[in-house]
Formats: structure tokens, sequence, C-alpha cells
């Protein structure tokens, strides 16, 4: 049993003055892929930080599994933004370098890490430092590096941020594979609702600062109703009057958010 | 790397640590581990520094010492930012001129300021203008530098505009690369004053007969370690104070550049 | 803008300097010899320093014995500064104790401990190495400290993350990433020690190109101050390149950055 479950989180930075989250009750299933979309700054990404255990709640409890959090581990792998690969490592060594702080055998560490070398299409790379990838080839490794550890939980910070439209269609889609074969529970941060639709079985709208949770829109029930999965392109089920539906939804809500900070 | 610590507990630790070098220091002197002659204890040194205030010591009391260290140190140092800071600019805008003196440059930095002693000695003496040249040594090379990089970066558009608009080349360098590249001098200024300050401290200690560098050696060939530890002590604050004036001069500019 | 220009212009400059210096020390030259030797007094002096000898050693015994001090003062300062420096980057605690005490010191100039040096340990070498301490450890350990600082946050995050050890985490994380700052504190320490080992010899010893320089200078010879000047210049530059060297050779994912991406 993974699932992620936030008890009335608060979090404030600062002497208190700045609050990030207020009040969130969030509970995410095991084998669930649940993102979250917010206007910047909203404390979507405090979210994930809370349940990575970079930071702790100023109230309420975070839990992962039925223990709350207490420090970053690898039964909770992150995937970054900005891919934190260790510039000075090969592709290798940064994919291995959660293996060997297990203390597993060298033989076994060479075919898991070549198995997930396999998956995300890195042969022939290896030996590569990470200036020498390019921005999608980097977040491969960065996704390898964590699903290499077989972690009962996956935490993706706006994953696909820094890389152009084309290769992020790309990724998404690989992820999607990825996660049909190999079911996690995962938190998605993104801003791009239609990413979030694409990929989540649920997506949940947080408000302007301080974050709040506003609505939980449910995607799998529909995306089962009708069916996506026969398509394996992601033009093909953008198309889809489904699809569509969901995505307005959640931009009006989120757009209601706008206006509404305006005040 | 474990976060930042609050203010007061950072307050607390640093005072540990100063207190502890201080007792340190104060009961190996006191434990007789170490000759008394050769480490004296804080207060010693202290009740040492006020004596020096007033009593001569190696031909005159520490005010005096400073003052003459001070007053080589002023020479030496205008001088270097009287030819460093526009050789830098100049420099920055004639590429042949850059060409020329760079080699030059580059061949002699390699010379430690003080390895410049003996032939210093040689030219102008002991008293005063030897030491001045080795200050001028420390305190040359980044006032240079500063304003080389200043001149070099200033943005090509504004120079073009000048250019465009007609201007002879002296109101370029006063008017457009100077004021572009004050930061950086300015920073150099202050690297090359800390140098500087360094290098007269070397020199006094081999070719002087004033000056706290000077104090400090006859002090050592007596054993009067306190005596020693106070020299340190005044170079040390003189320094801190001497970059304090600057940083301040440093603020000032920082500010009306950009008011602006 | 062709390369071959500025060094050929470098070459011209070095070059009439050179031609400069004999006319100008010449028989009827500006400048007298016993102010700035010719070219030929110094050519006899630097024979004279390394067949014959002066101030009791050849020449290559007081580069010798310079470059041996200057070698064990550096290992010293940076075997204690770098990893001062680390233990200062990585605990907060660490750094709100030890900082005061640095800052109390950092303001004594290098050359200052000398008369505190000779004083407790005479004019041998551990005199010098202990002033060679004082001025290359400080720059270890400030740019040692400043490269942990520049490590980017999600790095070390995704060691925690990855349950990294402390032991490893230092070993594979911190000193990679604070590496190219560890280098540049070793070139500005390895600097420091030659100043400092040129003005302590200078101040008082018995062997070492300061010695050299300082015996010249008492002898008034200029051929001689001039060759041990050369000679500080020219084994400066060559421990440098020999640090730029090993710099190049560690850290090889640096030089990859520049080549591609």
């Amino acid at each position: 049993m993974s699932s992620i479950r936030f008890d009335a989180v608060s979090k404030s930075f600062g002497a208190g003055q700045v609050k990030a989250l207020d009040d969130v009750d969030l509970a995410i299933a095991d084998k669930e892929f649940l993102a979250i979309v917010g206007p910047s700054g909203c404390g979507k990404t405090t979210c994930l930080r809370l349940a990575a255990g970079f930071e702790f709640p100023t109230s309420g409890r975070v839990l992962v599994g039925n223990a709350e959090v207490r420090e970053p581990g690898p039964d909770r792998a992150v995937v970054f933004q900005q891919f934190a690969l260790f510039p000075w490592k090969t592709v290798v060594e940064n994919i291995e370098l959660g293996l060997r702080n297990r203390n597993m055998p060298r033989e076994e560490r060479r075919i898991r890490v070549m198995e997930a070398v396999e998956l995300i299409g890195l042969n022939g790379y290896e030996g590569a430092y990470p200036h020498q990838l390019s921005g999608g080839m980097q977040q491969r490794v960065a996704i390898a590096r964590a699903y290499v550890l077989d972690p009962q939980v996956l935490l993706m910070d706006e994953p696909f941020g820094a890389l152009d439209a084309q290769t992020r269609v790309v990724m998404q889609e690989e992820l999607v594979r990825l996660a049909r074969r190999n079911p996690r529970t995962v938190l998605f941060i993104t801003h791009g609702v239609e990413e979030a639709v694409y990929l989540a079985d649920r997506v949940a709208i947080m408000t302007r600062r301080p974050g709040r949770l506003k609505e939980i829109v449910d995607v799998k029930s529909i995306r089962e109703a009708e069916g996506w999965e026969r398509y394996s392109r992601i033009e093909d089920v953008m198309d889809l009057e489904s699809f569509v539906h969901l995505r307005t939804h959640i931009w009006r809500s989120l757009r209601e958010e706008k206006t509404g900070a305006a005040h | 790397m474990t976060g930042a610590l609050d203010p007061a507990r950072r307050m607390v630790l640093g005072l540990a640590g100063l207190v502890g070098f201080f007792g340190l220091w104060a009961l190996v002197a006191a434990s007789g581990l170490v000759g008394k002659a050769f480490l004296p204890g804080p207060l010693e040194v202290a009740e040492r520094l006020v004596t020096l205030l007033h009593t001569s010591f190696a031909g005159g009391t520490l005010p005096q010492h400073l003052a003459s260290s001070l007053q080589r140190f002023s020479a030496g140092y205008l001088l270097a930012a009287a030819v460093g800071v526009p050789l830098g600019l100049l420099m920055g805008r004639f590429r042949l001129l850059d060409d020329i003196v760079s080699p030059l440059f580059d061949a002699l930095r390699f010379i430690a300021p003080i390895a410049w002693v003996p032939f210093a000695a040689l030219w102008f003496g002991t008293g005063f203008g030897g030491p001045v040249l080795i200050i001028f040594s420390g305190a040359f090379p980044p006032c240079l530098l500063n304003a080389y990089r200043g001149a070099r970066q200033v943005e090509p558009r504004y120079i073009e505009a000048a250019e465009m608009l007609g201007t002879p080349t002296h109101r370029l360098i006063l008017e457009v690369l100077l004021p572009a590249a004050t930061p950086s001098i300015v920073a150099g200024l202050r690297i090359g004053a800390g140098l500087g300050w360094q290098s007269l401290v070397g020199a006094e200690l081999i070719v002087a007969s004033t000056g706290v560098g000077y104090m400090m050696v006859q002090a050592q060939s007596g054993v009067a370690t306190a005596t020693v530890m106070v020299g340190m002590a005044a170079i040390g604050l003189v320094g801190v104070l001497i970059d304090i004036a600057l940083r301040a001069l440093e603020a000032r500019i920082h500010n009306r550049l950009e008011r602006a | 803008m062709p390369l071959g220009r500025r060094s050929a212009i470098g070459v011209t400059t070095l070059g009439l300097l050179v031609l400069a210096w004999f006319m100008a020390t010449g028989a009827n030259g500006l400048i007298s010899p016993g102010r700035f030797p010719t070219p030929a007094d110094t050519w006899t002096a630097g024979l004279q320093a390394m067949v014959r000898g002066y101030g009791d050693a050849t020449l290559v015994v007081h580069v010798l014995q310079s470059l041996k001090l200057v070698a064990l003062g550096f290992v010293v300062s940076v075997a204690v500064g770098v990893p001062l420096g680390l233990l200062m980057g990585t605990s907060a605690t660490a750094e709100a104790v030890l900082n005061p005490v640095f800052m109390l010191l950092r303001p004594i100039p290098p050359l200052a401990w000398i008369p505190l040096a000779i004083l407790w340990f005479g004019l041998g070498d551990t005199a010098k190495i202990m002033v060679i301490f004082f001025a290359a450890f400080v720059p270890s350990v400030i740019n040692t400290q400043a490269g942990v600082r520049t490590i980017e946050r999600p790095l070390i995050e995704a060691a925690r993350m990855l349950g990294t050890p402390h032991g490893r985490f230092i070993r594979e994380v911190v000193v990679p990433g604070a590496a190219p700052m560890i280098f540049t504190g070793l070139r500005l320490s390895l600097q420091a020690s030659w100043t400092t080992l040129v003005a302590a010899e200078l101040v008082g010893a018995l062997a070492g190109l300061g010695h050299l320089l300082n015996l010249a200078q008492q002898d008034l010879y200029p051929g001689m101050i001039l060759v041990g000047m050369i000679c500080v210049a020219i084994f400066g530059a060559l421990t440098t390149a020999l640090l730029g060297l090993v710099e190049r050779r560690t850290l090889t994912w640096v030089r990859i950055k520049g080549d591609t991406a």
C-alpha cells in the first residue's frame, strides 16, 4: 500500500508571512496518477516537496503509505523540472547511484541499469555526460534514475516544463506507455491543462496563494468510458469530444480563479 | 546545507567559536607548555598594545609607526591607481596598445611583488621610495586589469552610438567608457588596496627603518613576542579599515549610478 | 580576428624590449650597470650561480629548496583548507562557529606572520611552511566553501532523494560540485605560497631563491638579482601550469560542457 495523504496541511514560509498552502486535504490512492494544476505560485510544487520530505508542513500531516514523511528517500522518487542530473556522472553512473546506495551487488545493478537504459531508449549513450545530451534525453535519464529504484511513489515536478513542444509530446506519450506497463502512485505537478488531462486519473485544481484545493476532476472514468486507450497518439486523444469537454471545464475553473484574484 | 540557522542561535555559536579560540590561546599560554616569551596570552598582548600607544619601541610609538606605514601606502597606492586605471581604459579602447602591453604584463605578473624588493632597494633606497615601489607592484595589477575588463565589457552599441554622433576620442573615453567601467574600476581599486597593504608589510619587514613591519622585525630579533602580535593585530585592523572605507565608496558610487 | 596578430605583436614587443635592454645598459646607455644589469652581466651571474654557486649553493640547490618548501607548504594548506571548507560549506553549525574566528584572523596579511614564524621556529624549513600555511590555507577554505554553496539545490535534493549516505554524498556530490571553485582556490593558494615563501626567504633563510635575492641585494649585484627574479617567475609559472594541467585532467566533464550543448 502506498497511498499519499495530505491531512489538513498548511505551510507558511519565512516567519509565517507567506502562506503557501492553506488547509489542504487530499488523498491519492495506491497506483493512482494524480495531477495538480494551478496558477504559478499557487503552492502546487510545495505539495510535492512536502511529499518528498524536502519541506515539512507548518500544521497538518503528510502520509505516504501509512507513515508520516520525515525525510527524503528512495521510496519516493522525484523527477525534477530542471532534471537535476549530476553533471560529473555519466548516464549510467547517474542511473545507478540510487542502486549503489542500496548496496545492490554489481552484477544485479548492471542488469537493472541496462534494462532502464533500454526502456527509455538511451542505448549508445551509456557513457555520455549530461551536457552532451539534449534536454529531452536528459529528462529520460532522470526518469530512468527514478524508475530504476522501483519506487512505490513517483513525484514529478513539471518534468516536461523545460522541454520544447515536440519533445514534450514524445515524452508525454512515453510516460503514458510506462505508466500503463508499470503502474505507480504518481503525484504530477504541471501548469499544462492538456498534459494533466492526458496523463492523469484525476486532476486537482488549486487556487491562487494561499493555495487551497478547489476542485478534483475525475478523468479516469471518462477515459475508460470513452476508450481513449485506443489511440496511441496524443493529438488523436486531444481531438476527442470528451477530452475537449474536460479540458474546457478545467480551464474555466482556472480562469474564474484568475478573475477572482483581481478583486 | 541543512538550512539556515536562526540569527540568535548563529550568534551564540559564533560567540562560542570566539571564546573557544581565545580560551584555547589563554590556556596554552598559561599552561607553560610553550615558553612565556614565545606565547604570551591574549591579555598580555592587549596590555602591550595599550603600552605601545604611548611608549616608543624601535624608534616610535605604534601610532607613529602606523602613520609612517600609511604614508608609504598612500603614495604607492595612489601612484598605482593613477597609472593603472587610465592605462587599463586605454587598453580597453585601443587594440594595438592592448596587444603591446598585455604580453609584457603577463610576463611580469608571475613575479611576486615581493621579489621586486632587491631592485626597489637598489633603485630607490630603503627609506621611502623602495617600499613605495613594492606597494605599487602589489596594487597595480588589479587597478589595471579591472579598468581594462570594465572598458571591454561596455556594450558596443554605446560606443557605436557615441561614434555615430561624432564624439572625439578623449570625450568617448571620459564620458562613455569611464562611467560604464566605474563599478569594475572601483572593485579593482578595492582589491588593489588590499594587495598593496599586504605588500607594504612585506616590504617593511625586509627593507625599512620605520613602520609597523619594521617594528615587528625589531621585536622579533628581541624576542618580544607580544609586540610582534600587536603589530599583526594593528596591520589587520588598518587593513580592515581601509577595506571598509573603500566599500563605503563603492556603495556610494553604486547608488549614484543606479539613480542616474 | 586572426589569432596570429596578437602573438606577433607580443613577440615583437618582447623582442624590442630585449633590444632596448641591450642598448640602454650598453657602454654609453642610459642606465648605469650598477642599477640594472646588462644582458652580459646577467648571463655571467647566471653561469656563476649554476656552476660555481652563490651563497653557499648552486642555483639548482636554491631552486630545489624553494620548490620543496612551496610544494610542502601548499600540500599542507590544501590538505587542511579544502576539508575545512567542505565542513563549513556543508554544516551550518560548523560555519557559525568557525566563521567569526576566521573573520578575526583573515585580515592579518600572510606576510605579517613571518616574524612570529621565525620567533617560533627559527630560520629553518618549519617556519617557512608555517608562513606558507597561513597564506595559502585561506584561499583554499574560502573558495571551497563558496564552491559548495554554488551547488544547485536540486542536485543536493536529488542526492538525498536517492538515499545517498553522507560519506558518498561528500565524495560524489559535494566535492565534484565544488571542484571548479576548489581549483580556483588551489591556484590562488599556489600563488600565495610563492609570494610568502620568497618574502620569508628574503627576511631570513639559509638557502632558496629568496635567500639568493637577499644576498644579491646586500652584495649590490644586479645581475644576480635579475637571475633570482627570473627564476621566481619561471618556476611560479611552471607550477601554475602544472596545476592547470591537473585541473583539465580532473574536470573532464567541465571541458565537455564547452564542446557540445
